[in-house]
């Protein structure tokens, strides 16, 4: 007689060094809260109570918990498997087929009205009237998506006077341009532009809204996501988009830079992502390119707005330099010999945008204010870039930047202990590299990006 | 005044590391901390206490160890601690966690209203800056993101004057309030706590308000309410330390590569 | 002498004497005012001390002009004892010490007459000396005039009255007393009437000076005549290495901000502080110009109790002798506040270098009340300067000072073979890294050298790797007892795991450390300074050392181990091994070292006003005309980089670690 083999149950355990404590996902979806987490946020599972349902080995997103099987065990899982795929082959009739798999996860697009969102969208964050590039990059990068997915890409601007930036996003690839134009929106403020976002993306039901990741994007991201109740990844540094399911597949660093992780947004719409300035290539502008333009109605009274934009302020007129605040940092060392070829350092920073910092000898010497050191009894500094000129790194001093995004270091004695921090390590004479370098920047006419 | 502030509890993500061999996270002895943006929004409030005299709230949403990241408020000088804990909250992205947050501030308003909820502005381990904006959507009350400065609160009028940073310019903001406020880490210098504020962290009793008490329901919270989910994690590809020799004949390689570099990290863009 | 004399001066003897009384009973009630604190074992030690010390004089005279003081103090021992006589004498004429046998009180009389001229002597070069010989660390006031006229009038009047009674013929054993006699021939010829009458001026002179004397002590600074001797006796009887350990409860102190919570013992300090400036001058903080003078802090908590303890025994006149209540208000604050309070600054620029508890006459004992004063600061009132928050923080969270992953903390054995605890389980010897021989690239080489060092030797060793802390030196010298405390519970639990029992540190901070503050929680452990191991490696053959001849080298003695814990001829022997002669020694050296700076927690903070302490250190050892440094701590290397950094000496000059020499010309 051929008897069903039972599909073997074995144990549910945790696999040393790979849980992430992503935050007790495989606790929550325990059914019988057979797992605990402990202190380092990670799961201790019960075997007693534990059904074996697996839930929480699908749920992990590292496959740190296992469904473990004896070397007996094994066996008769083979016995099984060979037994599923001919019961598969022969169109089983068999009354009490196990139901070993569940129903997938993701409903598919044609359920739950899911299927009524189409396009993907593009925000185009303006200031004034102009746009930020980072617009520009998501609508090259949302062609790609568009045509893998066969729709169109549209851009959305809100702001008051804007429609010329439609023609500019027409010649960025943008087969849609929405413009939403009030007097209300001529200065970003979350509620209205909030509104604006919302009632567009309620009306014309996008499945993907890219949006850039400047503090205004993310201003206004984080608030339409929670208005459309929809998932938001930020930060992505990478977007593809999965043909078989039409998901947008949105990879991300998380755990400070140390892994990087895909995520998806399955039942939800739209799918929203916001990515960084200068993460995605900028396309070819093709001028006099058109599309369809739509201007959408907007009402709202001023008077319903709780809040009031009452002054900017650009940074140029800052009176006192803030090295924390700064994005490029220019850091010279004893290295640097005087105060004069600090000016050299003055003239890098001005053509790469930056600001003067230094260490402790270069204060002691008088060659910068002390505000300007860097380090365990100046300041503690997050630049994306710094170039540490005739620095040698000690303790005292890396300890102040060595968090720096990118740090590129130039100094004479390869030894030097600042070339263990450094990403680009120079041997050589600031003396002779640093001129070259500024002489090299200016033939290039290269521009400052902001 | 009352003033609520978010904290989050977050593994040290600067001692994370990965390792080579395995392609997996390091995390042996990395220990939990509060999230360090968030110690500047526990600091402002505080700041509000000192100069108002508000009463301050700190509250988290995590397992049940996160109480310590409620302690170093109390320590501080805040008035009181509420963790938000459940299993049901557990494996909640942004949107969820401020479901949970923001019900948890609305059953806090019933017994004292409140004025102002102060968030860091993004945490170390997400880098989303998106919980904050979610609160504040779902309690309907503005929003003022990356705050570096509180110029002044009106407490007559129920007004508050800020300064915003953004990338190229500041603003000088008003809103009325309740209002939510996510800080910048320049806003301030966290104070450190003295020994005796630590004794009163150690004893104060901090409440633990579960599903039972929030009764949301569980479809729109932890793992269900989650529309976004993680479905695969790798290792990154590093920036490795590179070094080039720039001396004598070699210069000219040496300023090259500086210069692809910052063409390639987009500090330079060619015309 | 007449009865209406005898009358006037018995009045004049008893009134002085009462009030003399009320005096000493006053300093005794302010004494105890102050917390209990138990000095009375080991008896027989604070015997020898008092007699080595306190009549031996042994520190007063370690310095040139201590000689002075040495005959000053003994002039006043043995008249004492005529002025005891004398002063009876002047109510009961017929009162003398003959009764003692007559060559004894000759005796006595002839020491006393001999005695009396050596004093008048000594006063006087004290007087040309502070007139023109100033240190800058004495004081030119009224007092430091006032007093010594006083005891100057003393023994002239003492040798016009006597002398004149010679030549009236009075004085029976006046061939016992040769300076007298000689003096009585001045009198020749003069009419005895006068004499007479000379006579009785001097002797009134006399009597009432020395009274005047005896109730002016405790109001001056010669305060220290009655309180030195006792201070003496009370010394510490260990070198005083650290502070006591701090019970962290609600309810207890947590440091000192007001002068009733030092202990008796402490306050007895404040009393017998002689003002001789001698801390002062050795004291590298205030020799480079800063805002320190632990004189200074010495007198100002002197003052301190004095004014306050006045108003606490006003307040409660039953209860005269107990200690200040725990919630006594303060008149006057103790730090910061008014003249008579201390200077916070002065408070945050100490390096607990030790070397004024070194010099000090009288064993005041000041780092620890410094780091007592810091530990109000900075555990009651966040109160501190800022550079320290990030080092606090990174203290407790990341267990290292500069907030470094713990995780990195191995990176610094790099391609070596490190045996591990975690691996070998059990070795005879921990070899305790430190922060900075973990993290600071400059001080891992010398970390690095150190292993293979012991490597080579073969002995049994390993490290705690990622499990090891911070120690907590700075953070407990800080004030911060309750970060240290944190990182003192964890490591001693770590050794208590594997069962250590000897470690090794290369860091002197370390070292005193785990020495001397961990046995406060109760931990046998057997410490010991690389340097101390590489020696006995040295000596036992279990390393080998190519000798060169170099007779350029200077060597630094660390605080922590040299004047902290007498680990001198260690590191001189090791390099006289590998050197072939012993090192060059700057003109401090050993227990009278001149600190590089670092130690006390200002490695963490900056060094502003006046010139940098490491700096000076580095042009006293420059002016040695040495061509290598060699150092033995991790933060006097920092220093003296830096320090020679600065004086555009690069490369030439070189700092390494006993270790890295050895290292060197070890052979394999
Ligand atoms: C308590 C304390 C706190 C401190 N706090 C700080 C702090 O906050 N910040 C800080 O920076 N330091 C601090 N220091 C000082 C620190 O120890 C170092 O001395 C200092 O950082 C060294 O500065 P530097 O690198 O500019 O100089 P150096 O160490 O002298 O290095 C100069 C470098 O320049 C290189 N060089 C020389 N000429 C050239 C050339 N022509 N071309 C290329 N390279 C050249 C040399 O190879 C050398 O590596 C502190 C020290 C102490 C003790």
């Amino acid at each position: 007689m051929s008897t069903i083999p039972k599909r073997p149950r074995g144990t549910i355990l945790l696999l040393e060094g790979k849980c992430i404590a992503c935050g007790a996902r495989c606790q929550s979806v325990c059914p019988v809260d057979a797992i605990e987490m402990n202190e380092k946020g990670e799961p201790i599972i019960d075997t007693q109570t534990c059904t074996i349902c697996r839930k929480c080995v699908k749920e992990c997103p590292v496959d740190a918990i296992e469904n473990y099987l004896t070397p007996a065990e094994k066996e008769q899982m083979a016995v099984f498997e060979t037994w599923k795929a001919s019961a598969a082959k022969q169109v089983s009739k068999e009354p009490k087929a196990p139901k070993e798999q569940e129903q997938p996860v993701a409903k598919k697009p044609e359920e739950g009205g899911i299927a009524d969102w189409k396009g993907v969208w593009v925000f185009v964050e303006q200031v004034n009237g102009k746009a930020h590039d980072v617009a520009w990059e998501l609508l090259s990068k949302g062609k790609t998506l568009a045509n893998d997915l066969g729709v169109e890409l549209a851009a959305f601007v809100i702001g008051e006077n804007i429609q010329h930036l439609a023609d500019e996003a027409f010649g960025f690839g943008a087969d849609k341009v929405y413009i939403v134009d009030h007097p209300t929106l001529k200065s970003y403020r979350t509620d209205p532009y909030v509104k604006a976002t919302v009632d567009l993306v309620n009306h014309y039901k996008p499945e993907i809204i890219l949006m850039g990741a400047t503090g205004l994007g993310r201003d206004l991201a984080g608030a339409v996501a929670t208005q459309l109740r929809t998932g938001l990844t930020a930060d992505c540094t990478g977007l593809t988009i999965d043909k078989v399911n039409r998901l947008l597949e949105q990879t991300r660093p998380a755990f400070g830079g140390n892994i990087m992780a895909t995520i998806l947004t399955e039942k939800c719409r739209p799918q929203m992502a916001s990515v960084r300035p200068h993460v995605m290539p900028k396309s070819e502008f093709i001028k006099g390119k058109k599309g369809e333009l739509i201007i959408e109605p907007f009402t709202l009274d001023e008077a319903d707005i709780t809040t009031k934009v009452v002054e900017i302020i650009s940074s140029a007129n800052k009176g006192m330099v803030n090295i924390t605040g700064s994005k490029i940092l220019i850091s010279g060392g004893r290295g640097m010999t005087s105060k004069e070829s600090f000016k050299l350092l003055e003239e890098l920073a001005s053509v790469v945008g930056g600001v003067v910092s230094g260490s402790r000898s270069a204060v002691d010497n008088g060659w910068i204010e002390q505000p300007r050191q860097v380090g365990q009894t100046g300041k503690t500094v997050h630049p994306k870039l710094y170039i540490a000129c005739g620095i040698s790194g000690a303790i005292q001093h890396l300890v102040g930047m060595q968090d720096s995004d990118f740090i590129i270091a130039i100094n004479k004695d390869k030894t030097a202990p600042i070339f263990s921090v450094a990403h680009l390590g120079i041997v050589g004479d600031v003396f002779e590299i640093i001129p070259a370098l500024i002489k090299k920047i200016r033939e290039s006419n290269a521009i400052i990006v902001q | 005044m009352h003033v609520v502030v978010c904290v989050k509890m977050v593994p040290d993500t600067t001692q994370v590391s990965i390792n080579p061999e395995t392609n997996t996270l390091v995390r042996d002895g990395v220990p939990f901390i509060t999230n360090p943006y968030d110690t500047n929004a526990v600091e402002e409030g505080i700041r509000f206490k000192d100069k108002y005299g508000a009463y301050v709230t700190v509250i988290s949403m995590g397992p049940p160890s996160a109480t310590a990241v409620l302690r170093k408020g109390l320590a501080i000088g805040a008035d009181e601690g509420i963790l938000l804990s459940d299993r049901v909250f557990g494996g909640a992205d942004t949107l969820a966690t401020s479901m949970v947050l923001a019900a948890a501030i609305v059953k806090i308003d019933k017994t004292r209203p409140v004025d102002i909820i102060l968030c860091g502005k993004q945490t170390i381990d997400g880098d989303t800056a998106q919980v904050g904006p979610g609160i504040a959507q779902r309690m309907n009350i503005s929003q003022l993101t990356l705050v570096n400065e509180v110029l002044s609160v009106d407490e007559v009028k129920k007004s508050i004057k800020v300064k915003r940073k953004l990338e190229n310019y500041e603003e000088i903001v008003e809103s009325v309030l309740p209002t939510m406020i996510t800080v910048e880490r320049e806003i301030n210098t966290p104070r450190y706590p003295t020994v005796p504020g630590r004794f009163v962290a150690e004893d104060s009793v901090i409440q633990i308000w579960g599903n039972d008490v929030l009764k949301l329901n569980v479809q729109e919270i932890g793992l269900n309410g989650s529309p976004t989910k993680v479905s695969k994690i790798f290792a990154p590809v590093r920036d490795k330390g590179e070094i080039v020799m720039g001396e004598g004949e070699q210069q000219p390689k040496a300023i090259t590569a500086i210069f692809d570099k910052l063409v390639e990290k987009s500090f330079l863009e060619l015309k | 002498m007449t009865g209406i004399e005898r009358i006037i001066f018995a009045t004049i003897f008893i009134a002085a004497i009462l009030f003399f009384l009320k005096n000493v009973f006053r300093l005794f009630a302010i004494l105890c005012l102050g917390k209990w604190e138990n000095r009375f074992d080991h008896l027989w030690l604070r015997l020898g001390n008092l007699i080595k010390y306190g009549f031996g004089q042994k520190r007063v005279v370690a310095k040139p002009f201590g000689i002075n003081h040495f005959f000053i103090f003994w002039s006043f021992m043995t008249l004492t004892i005529v002025y005891v006589e004398f002063l009876i004498g002047g109510m009961f004429p017929k009162f003398n010490l003959r009764f003692l046998g007559d060559i004894p009180y000759g005796i006595i009389l002839s020491v006393a007459d001999v005695m009396s001229l050596v004093a008048i002597v000594a006063i006087l070069i004290a007087v040309t000396r502070r007139t023109f010989f100033r240190k800058k660390s004495i004081s030119a006031n009224f007092e430091a005039y006032f007093i010594p006229s006083l005891i100057a009038i003393l023994m002239v009047a003492y040798f016009v009255s006597n002398s004149c009674e010679a030549s009236l013929g009075n004085l029976e054993f006046i061939k016992w007393q040769p300076v007298t006699a000689s003096l009585a021939a001045y009198w020749n010829g003069t009419d005895p009437h006068t004499i007479h009458l000379i006579s009785r001026s001097a002797w009134w002179i006399h009597a009432v000076v020395l009274l005047f004397f005896l109730n002016y002590l405790p109001y001056s600074k010669h305060l220290h005549i009655l309180a030195s001797l006792p201070n003496c006796f009370f010394k510490s009887d260990t070198l005083v290495s650290t502070v006591p350990l701090k019970q962290l409860k609600k309810g207890e102190d947590l440091g000192i901000s007001k002068v009733v919570q030092f202990t008796w013992k402490d306050i007895l300090d404040f009393m017998a502080c002689t003002e001789c400036g001698r801390c002062q001058d050795v004291c590298p903080v205030s020799q480079t110009g800063k805002v320190l003078n632990p004189k200074g802090i010495i007198h100002e908590c002197k003052l301190n109790i004095f004014k306050n303890g006045d108003v606490i025994r006003a307040s409660r006149p039953k209860d005269m002798l107990a200690s200040a209540p725990l919630n006594a208000k303060m008149q006057i604050p103790l730090v910061n506040g008014s003249e008579l309070s201390v200077d916070k600054e002065a408070l945050w620029g100490c390096t607990t270098c030790g070397a004024c508890m070194e010099a000090c006459p009288v064993f005041i004992e000041h780092a620890p009340k410094i780091v007592q004063m810091r530990q109000h600061l900075v555990m009651e009132k966040s109160d501190f300067p800022h550079e320290l928050i990030t080092f606090f923080e990174a203290s407790e969270q990341r267990f290292n000072p500069w907030g470094i992953a713990p995780t990195d903390r191995i990176k610094w054995a790099m391609d070596l073979k490190v045996p591990l605890l975690s691996d070998v389980k059990q070795a005879e010897y921990l070899f305790f890294t430190g922060c900075a021989g973990s993290f600071d690239s400059r001080a891992r080489r010398s970390t690095n050298a150190f292993a293979r060092i012991l490597n080579q030797s073969g002995i049994s060793w390993a490290s705690l790797g990622n499990e090891e802390k911070c120690c907590g030196d700075s953070q407990r010298k800080l004030g911060n007892e309750y970060v240290f405390n944190k990182l003192a519970v964890d490591n001693i639990a770590t050794f208590k795991k594997y069962g250590v029992k000897k470690i090794i540190t290369q860091c002197p901070h370390c070292f005193n450390t785990l020495k001397n503050d961990y046995k406060q929680y109760g931990i046998e452990l057997e410490v010991i300074h690389h340097t101390q191991l590489i020696n006995t490696l040295i000596a036992e053959g279990k390393i080998k050392v190519k000798q060169s001849d170099d007779n350029k080298t200077v060597f630094h003695d660390s605080c922590y181990i040299g004047r902290y814990n007498r680990i001198l001829d260690e590191p001189r022997d090791i390099l006289k091994a590998c050197n072939g002669h012993s090192p060059l020694e700057m003109a401090k050296n050993k227990t009278n070292s001149f600190c590089c700076g670092a130690g006390g927690g200002r490695m963490w903070m900056d060094e502003l006003p006046g010139k940098r302490i490491y700096h000076e250190r580095t042009l006293q050892a420059l002016d040695t005309k040495a061509s290598t440094i060699a150092v033995s701590c991790p933060y006097c290397m920092t220093m003296f980089e830096d320090g020679l950094k600065e004086e555009k000496n690069p490369g030439q000059v070189k700092v390494r670690d006993i270790a890295e020499l050895v290292a060197d010309t070890m052979i394999v």
